[in-house]
């Protein structure tokens, strides 16, 4: 997912769940910022690294794949853009190497998702939009590892783009190409991919890379072939999808907002989009490569206040001036505290499934319990 | 690509062109034997990883039998070419032949499916094809001289020492997740 839907549509789904203009911006930064907390920035501003909640281009480019660097991409990967859906997945006949690559397939509605959302119960705003941003993409990165793996996230030219025509779709082959200088090509299907790369641990394998950026494109409905699916194509609904992450990112927050007992799987808020869903759709089924503007028009309508524009260093220089003691009570102060707690938890939870994967949290070893 | 990994990749690509010089400017029987050895061990290290990948990892993956095609094919290969060290020089050059030709035919064969599907990478692989077309039809030429086995290696080593090199300059296209 891009900033269209972790920026300007958290901030709509925060506002429909009852937070204030104030509240849903801090959300909705906060769940972008989740996509520029680099290590390398981390350095930048003098915070701890270990808060990292993404790796630049070089940063992934420059990391070793032995099982320590592998180790550091999984723990950012998996937790904070392919939540794991199923830690306990069961698979036939297969080596216990090629199980823990497999459980970390990421999906919606798993056991991580629950936690995820209780974890940000009761705790400052910027890890509510922390918990969005896990949640949404466990719909956007399904069925792709936050790990680097050709067996689990290669794919094939099994690729065909569904296109809406009439009261059925049209199927049209998608052509790859290696290009991230040109934009993608919606109007003939010519998108841009990483590289087949044999090597099981090459960082060409991380994630959805083999599958370019389809799945980060609300409109987009098409099928595939998956390299662990046994053969079994998949049809990718995103605007389907892009729905359900929406109505449950409503539910999750009212529900941390202290709306019902407990967060339960599978469960959206239709009735707080009723009277916007064909607005919303509109914007989810739009063929454009950013749907931001839309999102944010909506979003100004529903709240009746301006959305600034996402800046990334916007809290920079309230993190960096304040005194070491302080710094914990600054919005990034939080948000760092907020990334720990999530990765902590997340790791640990891949750590007592008995999966090496993801190594051991920190937080647990030094602490003695959970963050 | 890692910057240890660039630098292992530039200094591996000097190295073996240096090796691959020697050999075309100086070929004779003690070299030719220290080829179909290091050509037997590497073939049979690729094959053997290729076999255990395929059944620990890639036996659930879609299309993964072609790594176990590939893995029991560069293994058999190993074994021949190990075997082929106390007969005439005649036959190995025909070996040479048929290695060449069949590489460079798939190779094409794989840009013609690449360029299908993918725009872009079709063009190194095709040209990776037509090189090794060059020197199945360069040992044909030259069946007639004892040497011709291991110049003819010896070019293969610059060949692939130059694509190293130029590899380990070569941006990589990477799609950043959001």
């Amino acid at each position: 997912m891009q900033e269209d839907f972790h920026y300007y549509a958290t901030y709509c789904a925060a506002f429909l769940a009852g937070y204030s203009h104030e509240d849903s911006l801090v959300i909705a930064y906060s769940a972008q910022f989740v996509d520029h907390c680099s290590g390398t920035l981390l350095s930048r501003i003098k915070g701890p690294v270990a808060a990292a909640t993404t790796q630049l281009q070089l940063e992934l480019m420059d990391a070793e794949t032995d099982i320590v660097g592998l180790q550091d991409i999984t723990r950012i990967w998996s937790s904070f853009h392919f939540l794991p859906r199923d830690l306990h997945a069961v698979r036939e006949k297969c080596s216990k190497r090629y199980l823990q690559k497999y459980r970390l397939i990421c999906g919606p509605n798993g056991d991580l998702v629950v936690k995820t959302v209780e974890l940000a119960k009761g705790r400052p705003l910027q890890s509510v939009g922390i918990a969005m941003h896990v949640l949404a993409d466990t719909w956007a990165h399904a069925n792709f590892a936050g790990t680097p793996s050709l067996v689990i996230n290669n794919t094939n030219y099994v690729f065909y783009e569904l296109i809406p025509e009439g009261e059925g779709y049209t199927e049209r082959p998608i052509t790859f190409r290696h290009k991230t200088s040109v934009p993608d090509d919606m109007e003939n299907s010519i998108y841009t991919n990483s590289l087949y790369q044999r090597y099981e641990n090459s960082i060409m394998n991380l994630g959805h890379g083999r599958a370019g950026h389809l799945p980060d494109y609300s409109f987009v409905r098409y099928r595939y072939l998956p390299a662990w699916g046994n053969y079994k194509e998949i049809v990718k609904d995103n605007p389907s999808d892009y729905m359900k992450a929406f109505t449950q990112m409503i539910y999750a927050m009212k529900y941390i907002r202290g709306d019902g007992d407990a967060f339960e799987k599978d469960t959206y808020d239709e009735e707080a989009v009723k009277a916007y869903r064909d607005r919303i759709r509109g914007i989810i089924e739009k063929r454009q490569l950013s749907a931001s503007a839309d999102w944010k028009a909506f979003g100004e309508e529903l709240s009746g206040c301006e959305i600034p524009d996402y800046v990334m260093d916007r809290y920079f220089d309230e993190y960096m001036d304040s005194p070491a003691g302080e710094k914990e009570e600054t919005f990034l102060g939080r948000f760092i505290n907020g990334a720990v707690a999530h990765k902590g938890m997340v790791i640990d939870e891949i750590f007592r499934s008995g999966n090496r994967l993801a190594g051991v949290s920190k937080q647990k070893r030094s602490k003695g319990g959970r963050a | 690509m890692s910057v240890f990994r660039r630098i292992g990749l530039i200094l591996g690509g000097l190295a073996s062109g240096m090796i691959g010089l020697v050999m075309v400017l100086y070929p004779n029987d003690s070299k030719f034997m220290t080829v179909m050895l290091i050509l037997a061990t590497g073939l049979a290290i690729r094959g053997i990883k290729d076999i255990v990948f395929y059944f620990t990892m890639a036996k659930h993956m879609v299309g993964g039998k072609l790594i176990l095609f590939q893995g029991v094919i560069v293994l058999d290969f190993a074994i021949f070419t190990a075997s082929l060290s106390d007969i005439p020089k005649f036959y190995i050059l025909l070996y040479l032949v048929g290695i060449h030709a069949f590489t460079g035919a798939v190779e094409v064969l794989r840009a013609m499916e690449s360029k299908k599907f993918v725009e872009g990478p079709w063009k190194l692989k095709f040209f990776h094809g037509v090189v090794d077309f060059v020197m199945a039809l360069s040992c044909l030429v030259f069946i007639r001289y004892t040497n011709t086995a291991v110049v003819i290696y010896g070019i293969g080593l610059v060949y692939s020492s130059v694509i190293r090199i130029i590899g380990a300059f070569r941006k990589t296209t990477f799609i950043m997740i959001d």
